[in-house]
C-alpha cells in the first residue's frame, strides 16, 4: 500500500459514526422534555425542521470537503474563500462553539451519572453552592480531556461500538414503544412560536456532522465518503430523532412528560414505562451518548486549533505535539479548561443555545463560501460532490441557518454576537499582521477593481492581511526551466522572508469557452499538476514556503502582468526564451500596451543552466541597474557569488570614481571593480567570458522591448554563453526600499 | 573507544528533542555511511488519530530537521504510517534494506507503558537485524 493509503484510514464506516456519534449524544437523550414540553406534538416537527436546516449545510459542506480534504475543515473552507478575517470568526466560532457543546454534553453527562447513583441537591462550600451535576459534569470534563491529552488510541475504535449500540438501544425503544403508542395520546401543538424557539434549542442535537470534515484528511476515497458520511449522518440522525420523538409523545399518556422534573430524564422514564429494562439500557446508552459526544467534539477542537495556528491566527505554539503521547496537548489542555469554565458560568440550556449560535454562524459562512468558490471560478477547485441544485442550497442554507438564530434567546444571541465581535477584533489586532494567507473573496474583488464600487475595494482591502509577506510570483510554462526559475525565486523570497507564488498559465485558444476549459484542462495542457508539484518538491528542497495557482486564459504572456496583480506580487521572475509563454509573436503584440506600467519589479532569464558563482552587473547607473544590483547582493548571501561590477566610461578615472560609489551605494563593496572604455556591447561581452551569470538592467527604454526589438542588449544576450537576467523595476514605484529592502 | 561500523543504519526519532538526543548520541558513537531517519506517524487504524495526519507530518519535519542540525549532515528522511509503532519501523527497516537499527531508549514510566506499550522491548523482541542501543535517551 502507498503511503497515502496508509494514512487514510478512515472507511465509509468509521466517518459516518463520526457524525452519528458526535450528534446523537446531544438532543436526543438530554432534551426532549423540555422539547415536549415546550412545543407539544410540534416537537418532531421541531426535530425534523432542524435535521432540513442542517441537510442544506451538510450539502456545501460536502462538496467544500471533497474539493479540499484538509484537516479543520470548516475553518480551512471560509478562511481560504472568505481570507482570514471570516476565518477568524469561523475558527473561533468553531473552536469556542464545540467548547460550549462538549460542556453541555458533559452536564447531560452528570445528569445521567445523577440519575444511576441517585444523588440530587447541591454541594454546599460555605457560600458556593454547586449542583451535583455540575461537579459530576466537570469531573467527566477533567475526564475526556485527560483521555484525549494522553491519547489513548482505543477510545476512536470504541466510539464506533458506542453508536452501534446506542442506534440498538434506539430502535430497540422504538419497536417496543409503538406497541404501545396511541395517537390520541399525543399532546397537543402549541403553536408556531414555540415551534420555532423548540427547533433553536435543540439544534445542538445537530452539529456533529460538520466535524467530519475536520478529519476529512484521513478519509479513504474522500470524493466518495465524505459525502455519503456527511449527509448520511445528517440523514440517519433525523429520522431517528423523529422516530423516537413520535413513540414518545404517543407512548405515554398527555402531560406524563409535562409533569417530569428537571432532574428526571424523559427517555428514560418512558423507556421505564413501555418495559422497565429498557429505561436501564437508556440510561447507560445516554451515559454513552453524552460521552462519545464530548470526547469527539473535544478531538475536533484540536484539529480546528492546529489549522488555525498553520495560519498564524492564533499562535502556532499551540499545535506542539506530546513528546511522547503524541497529542497536542496544549490545544486539547486549554480547551479541556474552557470546558470546565463554561460547565461552572453557564445553565443547560444557555450552553446548548450558545453553541447552536456559533454553529449557525458557521454553517451560514460555509454556504457563503461556497457561493464564493463556484463563483470566483478557482481553477484548483475541483469538488468531486457538487451541492444539487446550485446556487439555490447554498443560499436557502446560508438564510435559514441565520434565521433560526432569530429564534433562540436574545441574551444567548448577544453573547454569541460578543464572540464574533471578539473574533473579528482578534484578527484585526492580534492575527493581521501574523497571517499571510488572503482568501479567494479577496483576489476575486482586487482582480475586478475596475468594476467593483469603490466602497467594497477599500472594504476588502482593510481585512486583508498585512504581516511582512514579501511575494515572489514565478510564471512557470516550460519544465526544463522550472527547477532554475524557483531556485532565483526562491532565493530572491528567502532574502525577504516572504513566499513564492508558483503560477502555472495555461493559454487556450479564443474560441474557447473557459469555462470548458477548466473543465477540460487535460485537452490544452497535459501537465499541469506536474509543473506545479515539481515546482513545490524544488521550493521544500530550498525550505522556502510556496503556493501553487493554475491560471487559465486566452492570452498568454499578458496573463502575468494581471496574475502579478492578482496576486499582489512583489516581484516577478519568469522565463524567456524558446517557447516560455506564448509566441513570440504575440509578446510584441502585446508590449505596447501593458509595458507602460510594470506592476512589480521583473527579472527576466535567459536560461543556460543556474550557475551562480560568478556574477556580473553592467553598469550605467539608474533604477534597474540598481534591481540588478540587488539580485547581484542576494545571490552573493545566498550562494556566496564572486560579484564582479563593469563599467563603460569615456574617461577611465571618472569611470572608476562612479563605479566605487555606486558599489558602495548598492551595498557591494566587496565586489570586483572593472572600468572599460570603448565600445559597451564589445566590453560585456568581453567581461561576460568570466561569468557564469549576467545581471543587467534595462534602462530607457521597456525591458520587454528588448525582447522583441534589435537593441544592444538584446544582441549581447544572444551571444553570449552565460544565463542572463534582465532586470526592471515597477514603474509607479518610488520607495524601492520597500522593495529590495534595508541593506 | 572504538566507533561501531555499519553501512545503512535506521535511525527512528519521535519528537524533535529525541531526535537531537538520537543525532549527538549516533554522531559519538556510530560510522555510518548512510543513515535514514524514520519518524512513525501512529494511526488509529479505522478511528480519527490523536493529532492530525497533516499536523504530525509537521512535526515529523521538524524532527528531521532538528536531527541534521544536531547530526551535522544531510540525511535521508522517511515518515512511515502503521498503526503500531515497532512493526512500522521494522517494515520501514526492511524496505530501505538496513543494515541496524539505532536507537536512543525513550523510558517512560508504567503509565506510559500500559497505554502504548514499550516500543523498545517490543523492537528487542521482534527485530529482524542488529539493533544499536544507544546511551543519552531519558534515562
Amino acid at each position: 500500500m502507498s503511503d497515502e493509503e496508509l494514512a487514510k484510514d478512515l472507511g465509509p464506516f468509521a466517518a459516518l459514526t463520526i457524525g452519528v456519534g458526535t450528534m446523537i449524544g446531544a438532543g436526543i437523550f438530554v432534551l426532549p422534555r423540555q422539547a415536549i414540553t415546550d412545543a407539544g406534538s410540534f416537537a418532531v416537527v421541531s426535530f425534523v425542521l432542524g435535521g432540513v436546516i442542517a441537510l442544506f449545510t451538510a450539502f456545501s459542506a460536502s462538496e467544500l470537503g471533497t474539493a479540499m480534504p484538509k484537516s479543520g475543515g470548516a475553518y480551512y473552507y471560509v478562511n481560504r474563500a472568505l481570507g482570514p478575517f471570516f476565518g477568524s470568526i469561523a475558527g473561533w466560532s468553531n473552536w469556542l462553539g464545540l467548547a460550549f457543546a462538549s460542556a453541555f454534553y458533559m452536564v447531560g453527562f452528570g445528569r445521567y451519572i445523577q440519575n444511576i447513583i441517585g444523588v440530587t441537591g447541591s454541594l454546599e462550600l460555605g457560600i458556593i453552592s454547586i449542583a451535583w451535576v455540575k461537579i459530576i459534569g466537570l469531573f467527566g470534563a477533567a475526564l475526556f480531556t485527560f483521555v484525549n491529552y494522553v491519547g489513548a488510541k482505543e477510545t476512536g475504535k470504541l466510539q464506533n461500538v458506542i453508536v452501534a449500540i446506542l442506534v440498538v438501544i434506539l430502535a430497540a425503544f422504538t419497536i417496543l414503544g409503538t406497541t404501545q403508542a396511541n395517537v390520541a395520546n399525543l399532546p397537543a401543538a402549541t403553536g408556531y412560536g414555540p415551534m420555532f424557539a423548540t427547533t433553536g434549542l435543540i439544534f445542538v442535537s445537530y452539529l456533529g456532522f460538520v466535524q467530519i470534515t475536520s478529519v476529512a484528511e484521513e478519509i479513504k476515497e474522500p470524493g466518495k465518503n465524505l459525502p455519503r458520511a456527511i449527509i448520511g449522518s445528517v440523514v440517519i440522525v433525523t429520522v431517528i430523532y423523529a422516530l423516537v420523538l413520535i413513540v414518545m409523545s404517543a407512548a405515554v399518556e398527555p402531560g406524563f412528560i409535562a409533569a417530569l422534573s428537571e432532574q428526571q430524564i424523559a427517555v428514560v422514564e418512558v423507556g421505564r414505562l413501555i418495559f422497565w429494562p429498557l429505561g436501564t439500557a437508556l440510561l447507560i446508552g445516554g451515559l454513552l451518548a453524552t460521552a462519545s459526544s464530548a470526547n469527539a467534539s473535544i478531538l475536533a477542537s484540536s484539529r480546528i486549533n492546529f489549522a488555525m495556528g498553520r495560519d498564524r491566527i492564533v499562535t502556532p505554539d499551540l499545535n506542539e505535539i506530546h513528546d511522547r503521547y503524541g497529542t497536542p496537548y496544549k490545544s486539547i489542555a486549554i480547551t479541556g479548561g474552557l470546558i470546565l469554565v463554561f460547565i461552572l458560568l453557564a445553565n443547560v440550556e444557555t450552553l446548548s443555545t450558545l453553541s447552536s449560535v456559533l454553529h449557525l454562524v458557521i454553517y451560514a459562512l460555509l454556504n457563503v463560501a461556497l457561493i464564493v468558490m463556484r463563483e470566483a471560478d478557482v481553477p484548483e477547485y475541483e469538488p468531486s460532490y457538487t451541492v444539487p441544485l446550485y446556487p439555490f442550497t447554498p443560499i436557502v442554507g446560508a438564510i435559514v441557518s441565520l434565521a433560526l438564530i432569530y429564534f433562540i434567546d436574545p441574551r444567548v444571541i448577544a453573547i454569541g454576537a460578543g464572540f464574533v465581535v471578539f473574533a473579528g477584533l482578534w484578527y484585526l489586532f492580534y492575527a493581521r499582521s501574523r497571517t499571510t494567507r488572503s482568501g479567494v473573496l479577496g483576489d476575486w474583488i482586487r482582480s475586478r477593481s475596475d468594476e467593483l464600487p469603490d466602497a467594497a475595494v477599500s472594504a476588502a482591502a482593510s481585512v486583508e492581511p498585512d504581516a511582512n509577506d514579501y511575494r515572489v510570483m514565478v510564471p512557470l510554462a516550460n519544465p526544463n526551466t522550472e527547477r532554475d526559475l524557483i531556485k532565483l525565486g526562491g532565493a530572491i523570497a528567502k532574502h525577504h522572508g516572504g513566499t513564492l507564488h508558483a503560477v502555472h498559465i495555461v493559454t487556450v485558444p479564443d474560441q474557447t469557452d473557459l469555462q470548458y476549459a477548466k473543465e477540460h484542462l487535460g485537452e490544452f495542457d497535459g501537465d499541469t499538476a506536474g509543473v506545479l508539484e515539481q515546482a513545490r518538491l524544488d521550493a521544500e528542497e530550498f525550505e522556502v514556503p510556496i503556493e501553487t495557482h493554475t491560471v487559465i486564459s486566452h492570452r498568454g504572456f499578458e496573463e502575468v502582468f494581471d496574475a502579478a496583480t492578482t496576486h499582489e506580487a512583489d516581484t516577478v521572475v519568469m522565463g524567456w526564451g524558446g517557447n516560455s509563454h506564448g509566441s513570440p509573436g504575440r509578446i510584441e503584440s502585446a508590449y505596447d500596451e501593458v509595458m507602460q506600467r510594470l506592476p512589480c519589479d521583473f527579472i527576466v532569464m535567459k536560461d543556460r543552466g543556474f550557475d551562480p558563482s560568478r556574477v556580473l552587473v553592467p553598469t550605467a547607473g539608474g533604477p534597474d541597474s540598481e534591481l540588478s544590483a540587488a539580485v547581484a547582493r542576494i545571490l552573493r548571501d545566498a550562494y556566496d557569488s564572486e560579484v564582479t561590477l563593469l563599467h563603460v566610461a569615456d574617461d577611465e578615472t571618472e569611470g572608476r570614481e562612479f563605479l566605487d560609489e555606486w558599489a558602495e551605494a548598492n551595498g557591494l563593496p566587496d565586489a570586483t571593480l572593472r572600468v572599460e572604455t570603448g565600445d559597451v556591447e564589445a566590453a560585456i561581452e568581453r567581461a561576460a567570458r568570466d561569468a557564469t551569470l549576467l545581471s543587467i538592467g534595462a534602462t530607457e527604454q521597456g525591458l520587454l522591448s528588448r525582447l522583441v526589438s534589435d537593441s544592444l542588449t538584446m544582441d549581447v544576450i544572444d551571444d553570449l554563453d552565460c544565463t542572463v537576467l534582465l532586470t526592471e523595476t515597477a514603474h509607479d514605484r518610488s520607495l524601492r526600499d520597500r522593495l529590495f529592502g534595508s541593506r | 573507544m572504538a566507533k561501531g561500523q555499519f553501512g545503512h543504519v535506521l535511525v527512528p526519532v519521535a519528537s524533535d528533542a529525541d531526535a537531537e538526543s538520537t543525532a549527538e548520541a549516533l554522531a559519538d558513537h556510530l560510522d555510518a555511511d548512510r543513515v535514514t531517519v524514520v519518524h512513525v506517524v501512529e494511526k488509529a487504524g479505522g478511528a480519527p488519530d490523536k493529532a492530525g495526519v497533516e499536523q504530525r507530518e509537521e512535526a515529523a519535519a521538524e524532527a528531521f530537521e532538528r536531527f541534521e542540525e544536531a547530526y551535522g549532515e544531510s540525511v535521508e528522511t522517511d515518515i512511515v504510517y502503521d498503526t503500531d509503532v515497532a512493526d512500522g519501523l521494522l517494515t520501514a527497516a526492511a524496505e530501505v534494506g538496513a543494515d541496524a537499527l539505532a536507537f536512543t531508549p525513550r523510558g517512560g514510566g508504567w503509565f506510559e507503558r500500559l497505554l502504548s506499550g514499550s516500543v523498545t522491548r517490543q523492537l528487542l523482541d521482534e527485530t529482524d537485524r542488529p539493533v544499536v542501543v544507544l546511551p543519552g535517551g531519558d534515562q
